[in-house]
């Protein structure tokens, strides 16, 4: 099945689900919240592995994906039980045992999952990013604000590990002084393909390369550090420029391969600059933070703070310093921000979800953000494929 | 020309000394050099390369290197001049200090998670008193260029003094290309000589135990000192956590167990660094009582002590030798 097929067939029988169930959702007595798994590509499967650790918190007892392929490499993660199979998602929203689905389909089929989820009463672990365009996202956190029992969290995963929040800590406490850019790059040297037993399947297994489905680089990749800046300076762009193109593997993909988003954030005199790359490897995850007092340059999993020499000189009514031995790991001679590296964010991430559906609060990584983030998503794509400077609307303001 | 040279004439040639700066990375923290000299005297290849000569022998972190060979052999091996010298002062160290300043602490320091060997388990008694059957100096003997050891468990840990000594090392290298007036800081430990060229001493301030690393503070202190060296010992900045519980890195050799008494650090001067950071860690072992009973009528060392008082303040001491040696602001 094609997915534009299926997205229409399941727009059909949308409305025969709205059942409301006031009870809902408060945690199954055992504590143990039952998953329900729908997409189980890399992510999807990614998420279980992640799910897998936590044996007393969650459970995967169903699983869903168009192709039987994917559902019979998710079947592997069951030890002894087999999950329920679905090919249709409404059949597993269906299913009452389920009581959190995990939404890790296509861009394209965010919207459409995620309403029908909520609309069974599930809470929502939504990839990000969270919609295909602005409109789905805005309609998205009207249905969700219907839908107070549950709880949504969006898959921007990398931020619910302890070094992005000190990260944020450290900017909103002034040590970084005026920060002025923020420089942040997802590269590969690779076509950023999957393999593809049957041409028939290219455009489901491949989606990323077609425009319908996905929003190429910016939405899979970039969006994370995207995010990351609203969320931290509580802001949002204001102004989108962009330019890209099929550079490197010019071989029937739609979406570009070699990106940069350039965004404005008047209100912080702020430039976020957001590139990727299928041709080239050297700087792979780059994440820089440009303040007065001192750089901060992120990995996923660690971080370093480099303070500007000139500030250290300014201090320096001293020509020396004693004190207990700092460690440093980088040659350049930067700290550490946190003495150990974390753990993978969706670790962070799983076990938060599991929290906030105990108590009900808003996640971090929430609706409210996620439409923040899809909108700029959707917005930086406009101005990257229409080639035209794209900007921020009042209409597009969300805030909790 | 006749003018200028006019001017000279009657005059003692002395050229004008121009600042030199090297920075550095090495024994996983960062160094740093201020020299005064003519011209370059001493460059970053020269100090890099005598610091990687001296991590291939005392670097806990190189697995090829002659401490980690002494340390997986079952009998012992033979060792170059460098480690000679740092062993033999430790030797030295340990009877000066009664046995607390003890480089075969090792074991212990990796089961409480503050050494190269990682774990984050605490220790139990019984695993403690396994291993303190392998900590004591009279486990190691030196013989000629020949370190054994009495039995294949024990361990040696040269940190505690080797930044100390690589900074004895830079201050020979650089008087022995005719450099004077220098201050040469490596993890936070300092030789000093000399003056800048308008004459004042180098400042060297003691660092704040409020540590931000992301924010540094003002120091708490600004000395100057003539020649010698300062290090500094301190629980403020190395802490880990085992069983949810801050501990301290410092290990009491004799116990086993991580040291909870009031001190907070240590800075300690002396003639050369290896010295000075030998003693640092002891004096944060042996408590403020006995330090300041042990330095009371020294000269050639001395310290500055910050310690909490029992009802929580935070206050300082210096002893005798501190202020005969350096000079406060």
């Amino acid at each position: 099945m094609i997915r534009r097929t299926f997205l229409k067939n399941s727009g059909l029988v949308a409305g025969g689900l709205l059942l409301s169930n006031g009870q809902l959702l408060a945690k199954p007595a055992n504590g143990i919240i039952k998953i329900g798994i729908i997409g189980c590509g890399d992510r999807g499967k990614g998420i279980m592995r992640v799910i897998d650790q936590f044996p007393d918190k969650f459970k995967t007892v169903a699983i869903c994906d168009v192709l039987d392929m994917r559902l019979k490499e998710a079947q592997k993660f069951a030890k002894q039980t087999v999950y329920k199979q679905y090919t249709n998602h409404k059949q597993l929203l269906e299913n009452k045992d389920v009581d959190a689905v995990v939404i890790a389909v296509p861009l394209n089929m965010h919207y459409p999952v995620a309403v029908d989820s909520l609309k069974a009463n599930k809470h929502l672990y939504l990839e990000k990013t969270m919609t295909y365009n602005v409109r789905q996202a805005l309609d998205l956190l009207k249905l969700v604000k219907n839908h107070p029992k549950q709880v949504v969290q969006v898959g921007h995963q990398y931020r619910y590990s302890p070094l992005y929040y000190k990260v944020k800590e450290m900017i909103e406490k002034g040590y970084l002084g005026q920060i002025s850019q923020v420089d942040c790059r997802w590269d590969r040297n690779a076509n950023w393909r999957r393999p593809v037993p049957d041409p028939s399947l290219e455009r489901q297994i491949n989606w990323r390369m077609y425009k319908e489905y996905s929003g190429g680089l910016v939405a899979e990749l970039l969006s994370h550090q995207i995010d990351f800046i609203n969320w931290a300076f509580d802001t949002h762009p204001s102004e989108f420029m962009a330019t890209g193109g099929i550079d490197v593997f010019k071989d029937g993909r739609e979406t570009f391969d070699n990106v940069q988003v350039t965004l404005r954030y008047p209100e912080k005199n702020l430039i976020g600059n957001f590139g990727a790359t299928c041709g080239n490897s050297r700087d792979g995850y780059l994440f820089k933070i440009k303040g007065t007092k001192g750089t901060v340059s992120l990995l996923t999993d660690q971080g370093m703070f480099y303070p500007e020499q000139s500030l250290l000189k300014e201090k320096g009514v001293v020509d020396g310093v004693t004190g207990a031995t700092r460690i440093t790991w980088a040659k350049e001679g930067g700290t550490p921000i946190l003495p150990e590296p974390t753990r993978d964010g969706t670790w962070y991430a799983l076990n938060d979800f599991y929290d906030k559906i105990g108590t009900g609060e808003l996640p971090d990584s929430n609706i409210y953000t996620g439409a923040k983030t899809a909108i700029c998503v959707h917005l930086a794509n406009q101005a990257l494929y229409n080639n035209e400077i794209v900007h921020w609307k009042d209409e597009y303001n969300v805030k909790a | 020309m006749l003018f200028v040279a006019g001017l000279c004439f009657g005059f003692t040639y002395k050229p004008a000394l121009n600042e030199f700066e090297i920075h550095g990375y090495a024994q996983g923290t960062t160094y740093n050099i201020i020299y005064y000299a003519a011209d370059t005297r001493v460059n970053k290849y020269q100090t890099d390369s005598l610091l990687e000569e001296l991590d291939k022998s005392v670097s806990l972190y190189q697995p090829a290197s002659l401490i980690n060979k002494f340390n997986a052999s079952p009998k012992g091996v033979y060792i170059d001049t460098l480690l000679k010298a740092l062993v033999s002062k430790a030797l030295e160290i340990n009877k000066q200090t009664n046995g607390m300043v003890d480089v075969t602490v090792k074991p212990l320091v990796d089961a409480w998670g503050f050494g190269s060997v990682k774990n984050t388990v605490k220790p139990n008694s019984t695993v403690i008193s396994k291993i303190k059957k392998s900590v004591g100096m009279s486990n190691l003997k030196l013989v000629g260029n020949y370190l054994s050891k009495k039995r294949p468990e024990v361990q040696i840990d040269l940190n505690g003094i080797a930044q100390g000594y690589s900074a004895d090392l830079l201050a020979q290298l650089l008087e022995r290309k005719g450099i004077y007036n220098y201050m040469i800081e490596i993890g936070g430990e300092l030789r000093i000589k000399g003056s800048k060229p308008n004459g004042n001493l180098f400042k060297i301030g003691i660092e704040s135990i409020n540590v931000n690393d992301f924010e540094p503070q003002p120091m708490r202190k600004i000395v100057s000192l003539k020649q010698g060296a300062l290090t500094t010992s301190g629980t403020y900045r190395k802490h880990v956590k085992a069983n949810g519980k801050e501990i301290s890195h410092l290990i009491n050799p004799k116990t086993g167990y991580p040291v909870s008494n009031e001190m907070i650090s240590v800075t300690v001067c002396a003639s050369d660094a290896i010295t000075a950071d030998g003693f640092d860690n002891g004096f944060m072992l042996m408590g403020l009582t006995q330090t300041l009973k042990y330095l009371k009528d020294r000269t050639d060392i001395g310290a500055y002590i910050i310690y909490k008082r029992s009802n929580g303040s935070i206050a300082d001491t210096t002893t005798k030798g501190f202020n005969i040696l350096t000079i406060t602001e």
